[in-house]
């Protein structure tokens, strides 16, 4: 009786190779990691006015000191605003510097702080006082109404900041 | 999830690391990143300069305005800005760009190439029409822009 032989079983290798894939994932990692913008949040989420004319923000930051005031529509029942109009509400928009709402009775008063915090060296022989060396960026929303863009210039203008920059976005690429 | 180790030679290879917690770590903040992630809308901006001296008494009654002044108005009923070059409704781009153009042209050859562009807006017109008259007005040339607004009776 002949007695049948198995087979040798075949001693297959099938753990995979992660080398490549954590290669690839550390890649990735780094990408989104250089990517995200954990900085503080100057910029509010808003949908600026487009302007072909306008000079691109600079790459490299200057040391000059800055204050972001965005204006943005906070009242987040308003139809008017949902629908896409141009919501004209008296109390619905606020005036937003690093993430806090400022009160409009006190904005002047947060303002005269931050400009007085970094004054000339010189007296302004026009004004016959120290101006502040601080800049002023407006980003408004682009239905907000002109008047709160008017009052923020107005109150820069009192409290003696001189230099001020309009925010606006790039127009997207026609083909 | 992954797998054990480096395969299973662990006599070549006395030291195998378990790779299995690394490559979870990274997963999660590879999801954590991309989540987050957002591509950000190119920005840009006009630089202005408000009047150091005069800026809050205003100009003198006496003086002679010398400027183009754009007149913003707002249309409650149909929801939309009107736009006036003295007492001409302009509601064309094109049209306002030539209009700004002749005014200017008309200064630089009375030698007043600083002639400032004066935005005189109602107080309800959208920003982006105050930006659209900006952007207008600085492809047809002009360098300043002024907004102008009421005095205030105190500094």
């Amino acid at each position: 009786m002949s007695r049948r032989r198995k087979p040798p079983a075949i001693k297959e290798d099938v753990s995979c190779n992660l080398i490549p894939m954590v290669d690839i994932m550390f890649l990735l990692l780094l990408f989104f990691m250089l990517g995200a913008d954990m900085t503080q949040r100057e910029q509010a989420e808003l949908v600026l006015a487009t302007a072909s004319e306008i000079k691109e923000n600079d790459t490299v930051k200057s040391d000059e000191p800055t204050t972001t005031v965005n204006i943005q529509h906070g009242e987040a029942t308003c139809p008017v605003n949902k629908a896409g109009g141009f919501c004209r509400g008296q109390d619905h928009w606020e005036l937003v510097i690093r993430g806090r709402t400022v009160p409009k009775e006190t904005f002047k008063d947060q303002l005269k702080a931050e400009a007085d915090e970094t004054l000339e060296p010189d007296v302004d022989p026009l004004a016959g006082v120290r101006l502040s060396a601080r800049k002023v960026i407006i980003r408004a929303d682009r239905a907000a109404p002109y008047g709160d863009i008017n009052k923020v210039i107005e109150t820069c203008s009192l409290v003696g900041i001189y230099k001020i920059e309009v925010g606006a976005a790039v127009p997207a690429p026609t083909n | 999830m992954a797998g054990s180790s480096m395969g299973d030679d662990s006599g070549e290879n006395p030291v195998a690391i378990n790779v299995t917690p690394l490559v979870d770590v990274i997963f999660c903040l590879c999801v954590f990143f991309m989540i987050s992630f957002k591509f950000k809308q190119l920005e840009g901006k006009f630089d202005t300069w408000l009047p150091k001296g005069k800026g809050s008494e205003g100009m003198p009654l006496s003086a002679v305005i010398q400027e183009v002044r754009v007149a913003l108005f707002w249309d409650e009923t149909n929801n939309k800005s009107i736009r006036k070059v003295g007492t001409r409704i302009v509601p064309d781009d094109g049209e306002l760009q030539q209009l700004i153009e002749a005014a200017h042209d008309g200064f630089v050859r009375l030698d007043k190439p600083d002639v400032p562009l004066t935005i005189d807006g109602d107080l309800r017109v959208p920003w982006e029409d105050v930006i659209s008259v900006m952007n207008i007005s600085k492809r047809a040339g002009m360098k300043q822009i002024e907004f102008a607004y009421n005095v205030p009776t105190a500094r």
